[in-house]
């Protein structure tokens, strides 16, 4: 029994009982990190939010019939930033009006609505944007049956230079946990190399180049890094869809369980995990510095 | 069979020994003895393909351990096994892990086996049921002992040992030299460096060889003294 060691998951049979106690961390860890990484997605940050209570308003002519109003909102619906465009009729925004100024049926003791229909446009979260804003707006003014276009241009920049800041942050407490989670697998790697030098060395007395056992631990904490960070990701992921089917208000902020899904979304997942992956190794590659086996 | 060709050795701003030339055969028993500080353990890690000599060569099997494929020193020092003076060691190290160590230098064994034989290799040591015993609270004695042991476990064709017999103490020197001596007949090569033999085994191994400055005897082997005998 002279043979080549097998180097593959050589932590795993030497230091087991540490390194379970780490894979359950990181694994919850990854979890939470995927449950932050997802609701940022889907939520795009704060936009989510900004285009969930961003809307231009097409106040139309009072003379223009249900039916031709009704197919400029499918018009405008269809362009591409648009998420929906919905008619209301004088009379629905007649009883808006009232919902929001009770007491004012006065204004109509003649009889006549003072109200006309409009078309409510509402934005794509990703799509919102000052070009994006423009190019509707300018769309429904040169429509004759559009008397006004109401889409709060003048402090529209600073609401999306809120709205990239907030998303920055978001983004940046994200990259600190990442940051946090590398120099805690490092001091954790660091001191696992220390604790395991002797084996490391014994080893190399017998002829396993040093390199090759650190390329081999540096692999399997590569393939395990990506294994706990796609399951983390799966159960952080489960937990934002119950979240989202329990809490359906939420859907306003962060986005529908649905988008979950997406193929873009698993795609973001999968990077992640690869992330991840490539953290752990560069973990484990740094941790060994320390723990170099001495040549006699 | 290990041959060492004029080998030379230049340390601490001087030459310690230059000129060497050695050979240990196939199945044999050696014992290299020397002063202290003459480099007995250099010429141990030399032999393994550790540390490359400053003159010379070593030959094994008719290959050159420094001036062949540098895949070659690896493989040889993973088929041999080696048992190193006591020195410094982990805190937290038992006898179990030096098994476990030599189970995965040696490319693996199954659990169930590795106890089985360690426990058998140690009671062949004198120490059996030592396999919990923590390695630092040992003495130097039973330190070389399990070491040896677990070394054993891998079955290596070539044992070097540094220090073992003077470590292991009076009451175990005539089972090491039984063991030694079991281990060259089933063809394994044994190599042990001592500062001093002891008296018995000097007078069965005969005259030494001079070799820089070395003693090398060579312990007899019932039924294969010829076995890879030069010539």
């Amino acid at each position: 029994m002279t043979g080549r060691p097998n180097l593959w998951w050589i932590d795993w049979r030497l230091s087991r009982g540490s390194l379970v106690i780490e894979a359950v961390g990181r694994f919850l860890f990854f979890s939470f990190l995927g449950f932050v990484l997802l609701s940022l997605l889907l939520s795009g940050g704060a936009f989510r939010f900004l285009a969930g209570n961003y809307a231009v308003t097409a106040v139309l002519r009072p003379d223009v019939p249900a039916a031709e109003a009704q197919g400029l909102a499918r018009k405008v619906a269809a362009l591409p930033p648009v998420r929906s465009a919905a008619y209301r009729d004088p009379e629905a925004a007649w009883k808006e009006f009232l919902r929001s100024y009770p007491g004012m049926e006065a204004l109509r003791d003649d009889g006549g609505n003072p109200l006309p229909g409009y078309i409510e446009v509402r934005f794509l979260p990703d799509r919102l944007t000052l070009a994006d804003v423009d190019l509707v707006a300018s769309a429904l003014r040169s429509v004759s049956l559009v008397e006004q276009v109401l889409a709060g241009e003048e402090g529209l920049p600073r609401l999306l230079r809120a709205g990239r800041f907030a998303s920055l942050v978001c983004w940046g407490v994200f990259g600190a946990f990442l940051a946090g989670f590398f120099l805690v697998g490092t001091l954790q790697e660091r001191a696992r190399a220390v604790d395991l030098a002797g084996d490391f060395t014994f080893l190399a007395e017998r002829g396993v180049p040093p390199v090759r056992l650190a390329v081999f631990r540096s692999a399997g904490a590569a393939v395990s890094g990506f294994l706990l960070a796609a399951a983390g990701t799966a159960s952080g992921g489960g937990a934002l869809f119950l979240l989202l089917r329990k809490f359906p208000f939420l859907e306003a902020v962060i986005g529908s369980p649905a988008d979950l899904l997406l193929p873009r979304t698993a795609a973001a997942a999968v990077l992640f995990s690869c992330g991840a992956a490539l953290l752990c190794a560069a973990a484990v590659l740094l941790g060994w510095r320390a723990a170099r086996p001495r040549r006699t | 069979m290990i041959e060492g060709f004029r080998l030379g050795v230049f340390s601490r701003g001087r030459t310690l020994w230059d000129g060497l030339d050695i050979a240990i055969p196939d199945g044999s028993a050696q014992i290299v003895a020397g002063p202290p500080s003459s480099g007995k353990t250099l010429l141990l890690s030399i032999l393994r393909g550790e540390r490359r000599p400053d003159a010379g060569d070593v030959l094994v099997s008719g290959e050159s351990l420094y001036r062949g494929a540098a895949g070659l020193s690896r493989s040889w020092r993973a088929s041999c096994g080696y048992v190193p003076e006591p020195s410094a060691v982990d805190a937290g190290l038992t006898v179990a892990d030096l098994f476990r160590r030599s189970a995965l230098a040696g490319g693996g064994m199954r659990e169930s086996e590795r106890k089985e034989r360690a426990a058998r290799l140690l009671e062949m040591v004198g120490m059996q049921g030592a396999s919990e015993w923590r390695f630092p609270e040992l003495s130097a004695s039973e330190r070389a002992r399990a070491t040896l042991a677990a070394e054993l476990l891998r079955g290596p064709k070539v044992l070097f040992c540094d220090g073992v017999v003077a470590a292991a103490g009076v009451p175990f020197r005539e089972m090491l030299r039984g063991l030694f001596r079991a281990l060259a007949r089933e063809g394994n090569t044994v190599v042990l460096v001592e500062r001093t033999i002891p008296e018995r085994w000097a007078a069965a191994a005969g005259d030494p060889d001079p070799a820089g400055p070395f003693r090398v005897y060579r312990l007899p082997v019932p039924g294969a003294a010829v076995k890879g005998e030069p010539g």
